[in-house]
């Protein structure tokens, strides 16, 4: 008994923490969405559900309906984040794989400090040195030039001319959002890897399994709740980013839909629709956790029953 | 001019509120959104404004957002003093401080400010703001109090005073505005009188590009603003002003000069602003136009070739950010002589300042010579409107080459060309949408 109102009590601060800065903080955005603003263009929040002002939404919903322009930088920002993470996992899972498994001694001490190192140095800076790098005459762009990924992507169209990585291209984005929300993938899956019991993989090679196919039947299920984990702890940040299409790109055909909420929020006179923008994406947001969350759900009953 | 009481673009025209109760509004996805919100109001028509307690202000037509007229050079207004916020007596000795400024970051050389600390013996707290929307909703929302702002303009003005952010300014004290200031500015249409302002820095919007990278010579085109819509060739090396405001009104200034007539840059004509908005969507496919305001750094590392630029980025770029082998000639600059856009940011002083006389010390300090010569050419980049500077002086100092000419802006220049100024709530929208299309790609 009093060790459960000693866990309560311990467990108060971050509640309070919780409802003050997140479901209050969240609750004054809906307040804006459902608002309006005044004659000097500044939001006015509606607290009261029975004054919410459905005008903004409505606009929005419109657009979107009609196939405007939120639903082009929406779908933009689907395209975006589904590719780079497809290209995060193509890269993170054989990194964790290794990391996890082959990785013994003192190699595993230094993979996983690599793992980790990304985070010693702060995201937009990581970023800003890519400005530098992909420059015409960086070492990153020689670098592409030298091993023909360059050549490869001009002849995709994935890039307009040689040295143009800066020139507004969308791969480029790519490229920097798998670039920067990469270790968030790898170590959920390094965890995820390392937690399978390597019985499990050497019972399927005593039935018969090549390693392909004990990977494929064995390793590959189990690190399924990594995945997941690692794909919405990338895919989450990669939804809202903003700051690397800026940077990176610039031109109108990168923005994504954090893009479209910056500038309308930042200034201007339509911050109560960039209020309702943050709440559609949300609400994007929100069906990918509950997606997430069932499907760990199910794979834990899965693991349980066999 | 239209004003708060008249309809705003976006109402829900036909769309009442008991056929919203009724389920009738339009798509199913929208009767999905609205069931649940059955009983709300819709609208996005602005709450408030309409004159009100900011009437008192008003000493010629009132009109515009928040009760008070919108100032236009053809529609000068003389900002009215009220019983209850009067300027300062004649003589009084500057406070001991500290003075609290409020400014864009790197807008006031450091060194300028540690010699106004050593000759008045107080200390200078600088806090910035990333926006003037930022810095205005901020002062009227009482978060932050200034003795003096930095770097608002004519198009801030209605706002702070609107919401009675400004303390009218005495005279006495601001000897160096009529010694060294252009007599167009010492009496700008947007205050007349000075009465809440003195100007800070002048520019002009036109065209900065690499005169060693592009074969067409831009100042000798017919319609210089043609070659963004002929930049194929510089595909990705092309940037564009990110400010709603000055960027969708360059495609204005096109179409006027080759009509050979004078657009009005702050319309509210949702045609014109409209077709702004899809000739800006054209240079996406064009040139791949990236929208930035970082000018001053692309343009001499040669990663833009061609910018729409403020004057003052471009003078900025020549002095200081040139790279090492690279000739400030390399730049060049164009804008139009009439027509344009040139614009002025000011100084003011906070209403609830706890220091006025250092205040005002502050600003006279500023409108000195050598004080604003040195600001200008150690930290800012962008000119004073001092009798005294000009582009002869520049370049004979060696300052600027002769291909920046243009870049320095002059006094005739506000007579001929327009300042973007405040627009009604109403045309700010029409603004924001047209560039929030264009944003989207």
């Amino acid at each position: 008994m009093t060790s459960r109102w000693t866990w309560r009590f311990l467990a108060l601060p971050g509640v309070v923490w919780l409802s003050l800065f997140f479901i209050v903080a969240f609750y004054a955005v809906i307040a804006v969405a459902f608002g309006n603003q005044d004659s000097f263009s500044q939001p006015v929040p509606f607290w009261n559900p029975l004054d919410w002002n459905v005008g903004y939404v409505l606009d929005v919903l419109r657009d979107i309906w009609h196939g405007g322009q939120y639903l082009t930088v929406f779908l933009r920002t689907f395209a975006f984040v589904a590719i780079a993470m497809a290209v995060s996992l193509a890269i993170g899972y054989p990194v964790a794989y290794f990391a996890a498994r082959h990785a013994h001694g003192k190699w595993g001490g230094i993979v996983l400090l690599a793992l980790v190192l990304p985070f010693w140095i702060n995201y937009l800076m990581r970023m800003l040195a890519w400005i530098n790098l992909l420059s015409p005459d960086g070492w990153a762009t020689r670098l592409l030039h030298s091993i023909g990924i360059e050549r490869l992507f001009i002849s995709l169209g994935l890039l307009s001319s040689r040295g143009g990585w800066l020139d507004g291209q969308e791969s480029t984005v790519i490229f920097a959002l798998v670039y920067g929300y990469v270790p968030f993938l790898i170590l959920p899956l390094y965890a995820s890897l390392d937690r399978i019991d390597q019985r499990h993989i050497e019972a399927a090679r005593d039935l018969g399994a090549s390693p392909f196919s004990g990977f494929l039947r064995v390793t590959l299920p189990l690190s399924r709740p990594g995945i997941l984990a690692g794909a919405v702890l990338t895919a989450l940040p990669m939804f809202g980013d903003y700051y690397t299409p800026d940077l990176v790109c610039a031109a109108p055909k990168c923005n994504m839909i954090g893009n479209q909420i910056d500038q309308l929020t930042r200034q201007g006179s339509e911050k109560v629709t960039g209020a309702v923008l943050t709440i559609a994406l949300a609400v994007v947001l929100l069906v990918l956790m509950i997606y997430y969350l069932r499907a760990t759900r199910r794979a834990g009953k899965e693991a349980a029953e066999a | 001019m239209p004003g708060v009481g008249m309809p705003h673009p976006r109402d829900r025209s036909g769309l009442t509120r008991r056929q919203l109760l009724q389920g009738a509004a339009g798509s199913a996805l929208a009767i999905g959104g609205v069931g649940a919100l059955a009983g709300c109001e819709n609208t996005t028509t602005p709450i408030g404004g309409g004159g009100g307690v900011n009437s008192k202000f008003v000493e010629a037509r009132p009109l515009g957002p928040g009760g008070l007229p919108l100032p236009r050079p053809d529609y000068a207004i003389t900002w009215a003093i009220t019983p209850d916020n009067k300027p300062i007596p004649d003589g009084r000795k500057p406070e001991r401080g500290p003075l609290r400024v409020y400014n864009y970051a790197d807008y006031i050389w450091p060194g300028l400010v540690k010699r106004f600390e050593k000759k008045y013996g107080t200390k200078v707290q600088i806090a910035t703001y990333n926006s003037a929307d930022e810095a205005i909703a901020k002062l009227a929302a009482g978060a932050v109090t200034f003795d003096v702002i930095i770097g608002l303009s004519g198009s801030n003005i209605v706002n702070l005073l609107a919401q009675q952010l400004l303390l009218p300014l005495n005279h006495s004290y601001l000897t160096n505005l009529e010694k060294n200031i252009w007599p167009e500015l010492q009496d700008p249409f947007y205050d007349r009188g000075a009465r809440y302002t003195v100007p800070y820095v002048v520019w002009s919007d036109g065209i900065g590009w690499r005169n060693d990278k592009l074969k067409e010579d831009v100042a000798a085109m017919d319609v210089p603003w043609d070659i963004f819509w002929h930049a194929q060739p510089y595909r990705g090396k092309v940037g564009l002003l990110d400010d709603k405001r000055d960027a969708l009104s360059m495609p204005m200034q096109r179409d006027a000069m080759h009509a050979g007539t004078r657009p009005d840059l702050n319309t509210e004509d949702p045609v014109i602003v409209a077709k702004a908005g899809r000739d800006l969507e054209q240079l996406t496919s064009i040139c791949n136009i990236k929208v930035t305001i970082t000018d001053y750094q692309t343009l001499p590392e040669g990663k833009t070739w061609l910018h729409h630029s403020w004057s003052g980025d471009v003078v900025g770029a020549a002095i200081y950010y040139m790279p090492k082998g690279v000739k400030p000639d390399v730049l060049s600059y164009w804008a139009p002589d009439k027509n344009g856009v040139v614009q002025n940011d000011f100084l003011c002083i906070g209403r609830r300042t706890k220091s006025p006389a250092l205040a005002h010390a502050f600003l006279d300090f500023l409108l000195d010579e050598k004080n604003a010569y040195d600001n200008f050419v150690q930290q800012n980049g962008y000119i004073p409107p001092q009798k005294q500077i000009d582009a002869d002086l520049l370049i004979k100092q060696g300052l600027i080459p002769k291909t920046l000419t243009g870049a320095v802006t002059r006094p005739d220049q506000f007579a001929f060309n327009q300042e973007l100024l405040q627009l009604s709530v109403r045309g700010e929208r029409l603004w924001d949408d047209a560039w929030s299309k264009f944003k989207a790609g």
